[in-house]
């Protein structure tokens, strides 16, 4: 199974992915839309910064996904594809998947009226390649089997 | 091969998982005392104040299609009364016997019920299966106050949605703080404030001695002699293994079920998973029943490889906790409160970070606020990982990756290292 | 704003930076990318601001945003208009402030004549066909080096005893650019194109690190007047030895690295303190004359036993065809001729903007000495110093060069916009920077296949053109100035040039 590689020495610092990840996962998928009409998602990735190290992090789709494991009820789940997504129907936000994830790439959505929502990468259902390395200009993330 | 499962909950659901990833042919039979499809039992106080009902997906464990689609079949409603390791068979409570060349027992736990006087009063209540829930429920909209006797995470949960609903809630815990296992002063410092802002009265370092009232509780009387008039109680002071059916059989128990690393009771073809079992705690270094989910999960799925023969192995695990009160989030792991051990701590507005540390090893911690990148702690405590060289950065609060050796990072991010 | 403008120091902002704030999406990448604290974000007003006096034109936050929200425009001169003074105010003005005389890079970029775009290529019309370089075999190999006058021949194999030569599969080297001056990864970007194009990338003055021995076979290694990092195994490890004794970009000057670009590798590889300037001298102190020269030459042969070419590379100057005449009477293989144009070192303005010849001419008469005294076989002719495109090397081997170095061209590939910053050590596009983190926005996997491309697309418009003049062999092309004509220059230019007007 392919998934995002992270090539960190390539990375920029340019956020270009997060940007990328925003956008694909917004309703329009209109960048321009994505920023300033819609309530903007959270992107899946997350760039850090250690001068002079900087690199792109997103879920690495583990084989034995602790997150799955913690769930509570099943809202993190592995799709068709293989990936571990979770089902926005059903996610409580008990951030369960967050206290199991080995590599702390999990993200707390809390502008949902009762449930919170934890926002992981997908792998880009709807793309042949990942949003966020297409948008990469610099190959710091590859799709690539693992 | 004939494998029976007791209990329809995570522990069980995971094994049959485990099971049919291999072993599509074997008869899978899942034994419960209880009518409904594996439920999320986390979501009972949602439930009981409506966030969620019946007739939501998210309510439930697994999908609707899972029994079926896992080819499963259930036992509904029927409780298992006694185990016949010789003859292999289970008995049920409408003496049917059902037969098995492997057997798991996942029935999780049972609520404790302290020792106090009137426990059989109306309204009266616990809240660990969906039975107590409808009950609660059902009475919710008769309720104008209600007393919570535990503060552990349930007790917390419920103290919490209930005081929204606009109950009049009390809290009473035995401790000097609620959640005592899980939290240290300081976190815990942060939900009682979170209960008091909802209007939750915080009665700790006391306990229940009576419930009185005729038929219907109306008073509750504690030890240091108040009295706090109400027409509801909820006994949330925690769970213990289930082991009505095992105690008089040939299976070993302690606490809970004693299992070795492939989750087999000292019967071969027995197995045992969740939180009826002793299993290795990693942090103290001792067998002790752990009852979270996230570890019922694993235990079951491995229970569930080795019924198959896979032979793997329980690496052990150890308490983690994660619950949000009010607007705060926390998750906690491993030992949390303690003298004997290195501890870094940062307190910063709404921003708690502890962590215990014993000879370089990372053996718990404590996160509030900002709990993003908790399992990372939860690998390092799991992989005994040794933390000399990076644990001065554990209080930052945008701790992360950037903070770990390029060669180690890249490994682990290559999914090099599991 | 962080800034606030100061009238003692102030000079008229070259560029202005145009944001469109309704495709500004405030992402912040323009932000992070600009290395000249020409833009940043405030957090309060939610809006990224431009501070135009910092701004180089290197474009790249234009490239960088992914809403093609920004522009960068060049600043008209608010001052009268004055034809004489107008280019001079700002460079008077900033020495008058500052006390110190501007140093830019990027090569002279004042509008003299450039004589590539006055001479016209022939092609071949029904005698003589042309050939169809897809269809049939058309050949770049090179080779560089002392040709012997004759040859004598035993048994089908040649007796006689060839000087060592440098074997290129195009005619289209890499140009020194030391390590130091460029990042690591170009310098491994420009190794590898060159390993995998068959040719050459010129280690230029400051050594070599020792990763980059494995392009063992595709380096030449050069020894300049400050010596920097000159070894046994750097010379061993260079196909070919390049005495620099001067540069187009600088003639007669010396070279100057910064100390902020000498880092702790850099500091290693050159064998100097890391943290102090690197200066190379303006003469090699050891060479005063043709003769000194010669015993450098023979010097480096003995060193490495006479097993390989020594070239020397001198800045295309007024008396440029007696001094080549003299380096190729010092016993040196190869000549590299380096025209004003070139440069991607840095230099004083008033030096690259007023000192040296246009390559073209140097050329010409250099390849034309060399045949009237008859020793052109003795050495090989490398042109350098602002070949642009294919055309450019086509003409120059027409005009008797037997090979090209390109420096600016390459790194264009690699993604330099030529903001002239190269001396600052801030290059944004992470070429000329040895800044960890600027550095890694050249990936060498992508730079090298840039690079390789440029080389493959240039090599088949050689080949187009020579088939075009019915040439199948780029031996065939060389010094073949029939196939020349000027356009727009006088008599004395067409002279020198050594060509005919066209038409004639």
């Amino acid at each position: 199974m392919k998934i995002v590689k992270i090539n960190e020495d390539n990375c920029i610092y340019c956020h270009l992915c997060e940007v990328a990840c925003i956008v694909e996962h917004s309703q329009s998928k209109d960048i321009i839309k994505a920023f300033k009409k819609e309530e903007r998602p959270i992107a899946r990735c997350s760039v850090e910064f250690n001068y002079p190290l900087s690199l792109s992090i997103m879920c690495r789709h583990c084989d034995d996904a602790p997150c799955m494991e913690a769930c509570q009820n099943g809202a993190m789940h592995r799709d068709e594809r293989g990936y571990v997504t979770v089902d926005s129907n059903k996610c409580v936000g008990c951030w369960m998947c967050v206290m199991a994830c080995p590599y702390g790439v999990i993200k707390r959505d809390t502008r949902r009226e009762v449930w919170g929502l934890s926002t992981k990468c997908d792998a880009c259902p709807d793309r042949k390649i990942p949003a966020c390395v297409e948008a990469c200009p610099n190959n710091a993330l590859t799709f690539e089997e693992i | 091969m004939k494998i029976v499962i007791i209990g329809n909950s995570v522990a069980g659901i995971n094994a049959v998982e485990a099971i049919r990833e291999k072993d599509k042919i074997s008869d899978i039979r899942v034994i419960s005392d209880e009518q409904t499809r594996a439920y999320s039992h986390p979501l009972l106080p949602n439930f009981v104040v409506g966030d969620v009902s019946r007739a939501e997906e998210r309510f439930y464990y697994r999908h609707r299609a899972f029994y079926e689609k896992n080819n499963v079949k259930t036992i509904l409603g029927k409780s298992v009364v006694k185990v016949f390791p010789k003859n292999k068979y289970v008995q049920l409570n409408n003496e049917e016997k059902v037969e098995y060349d492997k057997l798991l027992i996942a029935c999780g736990g049972k609520p404790i019920i302290p020792k106090m006087q009137g426990v059989e009063l109306e309204g009266v209540h616990t809240l660990t299966n969906i039975k107590s829930a409808d009950r609660l429920k059902s009475e919710l909209s008769d309720i104008k106050s209600c007393v919570v006797v535990g503060g552990g995470l349930i007790g917390s949960k419920t103290a919490e949605k209930l005081a929204k609903k606009g109950i009049k809630v009390t809290l009473v815990e035995l401790m000097k703080r609620v959640l005592f296992p899980v939290l240290d002063d300081t976190g815990a410092d942060y939900i009682h404030k979170e209960l008091k802002n909802l209007g939750v009265k915080l009665i700790l370092e006391d306990s229940v001695v009576e419930l009185k009232g005729d038929k219907k509780v109306k008073e509750v009387v504690l030890s240091s002699g108040k009295k706090i008039e109400t027409d509801s109680v909820v006994v949330a002071v925690g769970v213990r293994p289930n082991l009505d059916f095992v105690s008089d059989s040939d299976i070993e128990t302690n606490k809970g079920i004693l299992v070795n690393d492939y989750m087999q009771t000292n019967i071969d073809t027995i197995y045992a998973a969740g939180d009826v079992v002793e299993a290795y705690d990693i942090v103290i270094a001792q067998k002790r029943p752990i009852p979270i989910l996230p570890l019922a999960a694993r235990q079951g799925r491995i229970a569930g490889l080795n019924i198959i023969d896979s032979n793997i192995k329980y690496k052990g695990g150890f308490p983690t906790n994660s619950i949000t009160i009010g607007k705060t989030s926390f998750i906690s792991m491993g030992i949390v409160d303690s003298d004997e051990f290195e501890v870094l701590q940062i307190q910063n507005g709404n921003e708690y970070r502890k962590f215990l540390i014993d000879d370089n090893k990372l053996v718990g911690a404590i996160l509030v606020g900002n709990i993003e990148k908790a399992g990372m702690f939860n690998w390092m405590i799991q992989n005994k990982f040794d933390v000399s060289w990076i644990k001065d950065t554990f209080l930052n609060s945008d701790f992360g990756w950037k903070y770990f050796n390029k060669a180690f990072r890249v490994l682990r991010l290559d999914r090099k290292i599991k | 704003m962080k800034w606030m403008k100061n009238l003692k120091t102030y000079t008229p902002p070259a560029f202005t930076v145009i944001r469109d704030n309704d495709r500004c999406i405030r992402c912040k990448a323009c932000v992070e990318q600009c290395s000249f604290d020409a833009t940043f974000y405030d957090e309060e007003e939610d809006k990224v601001w431009n501070w135009d006096s910092n701004c180089v034109s290197c474009n790249r936050c234009a490239a960088i945003c992914p809403t093609e929200a920004i522009t960068i425009e060049k600043r008209d001169y608010s001052y009268r208009r004055n034809y004489s003074w107008e280019s001079h105010i700002d460079g008077l003005k900033k020495r008058a402030i500052f006390g110190g005389t501007p140093v830019v890079s990027m090569g002279n970029d004042k509008p003299y004549k450039i004589y590539w775009d006055h001479m016209l290529l022939n092609a071949s019309q029904v005698t003589n066909p042309s050939i169809d370089p897809l269809r049939e075999p058309m050949e770049l190999k090179t080779f560089l080096g002392k040709k012997p006058h004759s040859i004598s021949v035993e048994n089908v194999s040649l007796k006689t005893k060839l000087s060592p030569q440098l074997e290129l599969d195009v005619p289209i080297m890499f140009a020194a650019m030391s390590y130091g001056a460029l990042s690591y990864n170009v310098v491994e970007a420009l190794g590898r194109a060159a390993k995998e194009m068959g040719t050459f990338y010129n280690s230029g003055e400051g050594g070599l690190n020792k990763d980059h021995y494995k392009f063992k076979g595709n380096i030449i290694v050069q020894v300049a007047s400050g010596r920097f990092g000159v070894h046994k195994p750097y010379l061993d490890v260079g196909s070919a030895i390049e005495i620099k004794i001067g540069q187009g970009a600088k003639p007669g000057i010396g070279g100057h690295l910064p100390g902020e670009k000498v880092t702790e590798t850099i500091s290693e590889t050159r064998m100097m303190p890391q943290g102090s300037d690197a200066i190379s001298p303006a003469p090699h102190h050891d060479v005063y004359s043709i003769e000194d020269l010669r015993q450098l030459i023979y010097a480096l042969k003995e060193a490495t036993e006479y097993t390989k070419p020594i070239i020397v590379k001198i800045a295309a100057v007024h008396n440029v065809a007696a001094i080549a005449s003299g380096i190729t009477r010092a016993g040196a293989d190869i000549i590299c001729i380096d025209g004003f144009k070139g440069g991607t070192g840095a230099s004083p303005q008033v030096i690259r903007d007023n000192v040296g010849l246009p390559i073209e001419l140097a050329l010409a008469v250099v390849d034309e000495r060399l045949r009237s005294e008859g020793i052109r076989q003795d050495i090989s002719i490398i042109a350098s110093g602002g070949i642009r495109n294919s055309m450019d090397v086509v003409k120059a081997i027409a005009l008797g060069a037997d090979a090209v170095y390109i420096g600016t061209a390459a790194l264009l590939a690699i993604g330099c916009t030529m903001c002239q910053q190269c001396h600052t050590g801030r290059c944004a596009w992470g070429i000329t920077t040895q800044d960890p983190h600027l550095s890694k926005r050249v990936n060498p996997d992508i730079a090298s296949e840039r690079l390789i491309n440029l080389l493959k697309v240039w090599s088949l418009e050689i080949k187009e053109t020579m088939g075009a003049m019915g040439i199948n062999s780029i031996e065939s092309l060389r010094g073949n100035r029939l196939n020349l004509r000027g356009i727009d220059l006088s008599d004395r230019e067409l002279e020198i040039l050594g060509i005919l007007p066209a038409g004639e």
